[in-house]
């Protein structure tokens, strides 16, 4: 039976991260936060430390972990910053098309470069148009002698405005909808890449989100990840992947609201004691105690299922539902605890809430996870 | 050139930190052991001179218990040393003091290093006592206090600054010599993912207790008579004023009479 303790070699690997996360992203968390400053000097340490390229094999360069491994390192970085965690992990995503889809050489020519030093990639499938309807896309790409040409806006795209590499999703034919689509990647250099403003986040506020626009862009055939049609699936297997690590991440930005509260439930006092001592407190840090264990919990047996090449469409989708909703949950309760202190910036978990709330949009909103939840269930009960 | 680098782990001191049931010493149940802060150095130190010297073998090596021992030579590995040999200690042998100067001594006595380099004082015992007792012991110069340690591969000699309270010495010693650091030329580094990965399937030589049980033998560690955590600090007092004049009146008073830090 697993007594789910973490071995020495993934304690090596938690620590690093928490290293990096108390050390270099706390510090400087509240003032990215508050100014919307992307702190790109973090981003290229936590590269060289290796934390950026998570998912991507050795042998192109990169870290080559599994989903558990990156799990641990996720919730960690999660903890010291959400938005930092986010534009750190936006490799991942934007990668892993390739990772999936591409050929030998493709993989060769794009991931080495991101190995051997500091570039963003980003991941544009989302369109202003449709978002949890990606089969509904409106990005064109056409047949053009040897190639393509891509033409159309995608939005809400992380590090767009930093990033040196695009993959992208777009349909050859609308009306086939889900199987017109097809992924290309485009560097920024391409003529016709156009990437727009940074915009103003509720939260992930030292993270960068813009638009991108493709205006004519020709594309390579050689630039194709699969065969024409096979964009869709590839986008859902490649969220397949970074799905269980959103839920790592929200699991970090609880422990972070949980820690806040309790080391706060010790030290303020009201009617003459620790506010730790009274039960309305206690029944409190019980319920997000208990929501950021199962959170975690959930999120290690999805990334054990995936290590174990097991289907984890069911246990992801559970996993970074439960742990969003779970960030979001205790965020608040965290807030409620301190009270009038908690709802002023001067204090770190307004932001937390703030940081939890896109959890439980991106990558799959959580209405979206409930129905293949729901889905995946209702089809283990056939008449 | 051969460095032996040796590595302590130290309780990490953002950890829970108590003493055992009966009082005697500091309970390790539930300590994250962690790489000394002067041991940190040293390693830091040894591959910088391993950079500007290359060819240099960085050799690290601990006495201790399993499996925190071991733990730690990883860590040293992941920084970049290049082999860790973990001395195991006997039940009963605290990891620190006379008892560990003479185990690593046993030890290093039959390795040719041109230095052997640690941290001038462990983070958790402080005893200082390393540097010397393993000079004295394995017959080598030994100095603590160290800074800007460079080698002379040339000349087959280290140069090194030794900081006092009163001034600095400059120093110029042949091999070998047995160096307590106090500080590298930088912040010690940060080990690199593909690294700890990679430190993860690397050999750490062991070295059994029998091995160093002779040295050892007849020396029974002196365990102290008794552990006890710092006294926890008490409140703020807060002055009451009407004016500056007042407040200064009666913190001089308090710093006189209380405190008694004035005359």
């Amino acid at each position: 039976m697993p007594d789910f303790s973490l071995s020495p070699d993934l304690e090596s690997l938690q620590d690093l991260a928490r290293k990096f996360a108390r050390t270099e992203m706390m510090p400087r968390a509240a003032e990215c936060d508050r100014r919307g400053i992307f702190p790109e000097e973090i981003y290229r340490k936590a590269f060289d430390l290796g934390l950026m390229n998570l998912n991507v094999p050795a042998e192109y360069g990169g870290s080559g972990l599994g989903a558990f491994q990156q799990c641990l390192i996720v919730e960690e970085l999660g903890y010291g910053c959400a938005g930092m965690t986010t534009s750190i992990i936006a490799n991942c995503l934007a990668l892993e098309p390739i990772l999936l889809g591409g050929t030998e050489a493709q993989k060769r020519e794009v991931l080495e470069p991101f190995c051997r030093s500091y570039h963003l990639a980003s991941f544009g499938l989302t369109e202003p148009g449709g978002g949890s309807d990606a089969g509904s896309l409106a990005t064109r790409a056409r047949r053009d002698g040897e190639g393509y040409v891509l033409s159309g806006e995608k939005c809400f795209i992380t590090n767009a405005p930093h990033a040196s590499l695009f993959t992208v999703f777009a349909t050859l034919d609308p009306e086939l909808r889900h199987k017109g689509i097809s992924a290309f990647y485009v560097p920024r250099e391409a003529e016709g890449v156009v990437p727009g403003k940074d915009e103003e986040k509720m939260g992930h506020r030292a993270s960068s989100t813009g638009t991108v626009r493709f205006e004519q862009v020709r594309v390579p055939a050689a630039h194709r990840l699969g065969a024409e049609g096979e964009g869709f699936p590839l986008a859902m297997r490649t969220l397949d992947m970074t799905r269980t690590p959103i839920g790592a991440l929200a699991t970090g930005i609880a422990q972070c609201a949980l820690d806040h509260a309790a080391r706060y439930s010790r030290e303020r006092h009201s009617f003459g004691k620790p506010i730790g001592e009274h039960q309305a407190i206690q029944m409190k840090l019980a319920m997000m105690t208990s929501q950021v264990r199962a959170a975690r919990l959930l999120t290690w047996q999805a990334a054990t299922l995936i290590d174990a090449g097991k289907n984890a469409t069911l246990e992801s989708s559970v996993a970074k539902c439960f742990a969003s909703d779970a960030a979001m949950r205790v965020s608040d309760e965290a807030i409620q605890i301190f009270g009038g202190y908690g709802y002023m910036k001067d204090y770190p978990v307004e932001k937390l809430l703030r940081d939890a709330k896109l959890t439980q949009i991106y990558e799959g909103s959580n209405e979206i996870q409930r129905i293949v939840i729901a889905r995946e269930l209702l089809r283990r009960y056939a008449p | 050139m051969e460095i032996q680098v040796l590595v302590k782990p130290a309780p990490e001191t953002e950890g829970r930190i108590a003493p055992t049931a009966d009082g005697s010493r500091l309970d390790p149940a539930g300590i994250k052991w962690v790489l000394a802060g002067y041991d940190e150095s040293a390693v830091e130190q040894a591959l910088l001179l391993r950079e500007r010297s290359p060819g240099t073998i960085v050799h690290a090596l601990s006495w201790g218990p399993a499996p925190r021992s071991e733990e730690i030579l990883r860590a040293g590995l992941a920084l970049g040393c290049d082999r860790a040999t973990w001395v195991e200690a006997p039940p009963g042998f605290e990891p620190t003091g006379i008892d560990a100067a003479r185990a690593l001594a046993a030890v290093l006595a039959d390795r040719p290093a041109e230095l052997v380099l640690l941290g001038q004082q462990s983070g958790d015992s402080e005893d200082g006592l390393q540097p010397l007792a393993l000079a004295a012991l394995l017959g080598r110069p030994g100095f603590g206090a160290v800074s800007r340690l460079t080698w002379d591969a040339a000349g087959r000699q280290f140069s090194f600054l030794r900081s006092l309270d009163h001034g600095a010495e400059e120093w110029t010693v042949p091999a070998p010599v047995v160096v307590g650091l106090r500080q590298a030329d930088q912040d010690p580094r940060t080990a690199k993912l593909p690294m700890i990965l990679k430190s993860r399937k690397m050999p750490v030589d062991r070295v059994a207790s029998a091995t160093v049980a002779a040295a050892l033998d007849g020396h029974p560690g002196s365990p102290p008579l008794r552990f006890s955590l710092p006294a926890p600090r008490s409140g703020a007092k807060l002055i009451e004023y009407a004016s500056p004049e007042e407040a200064a009146q009666k913190l001089l008073k308090r710093l006189r009479e209380e405190a008694k830090v004035l005359p």
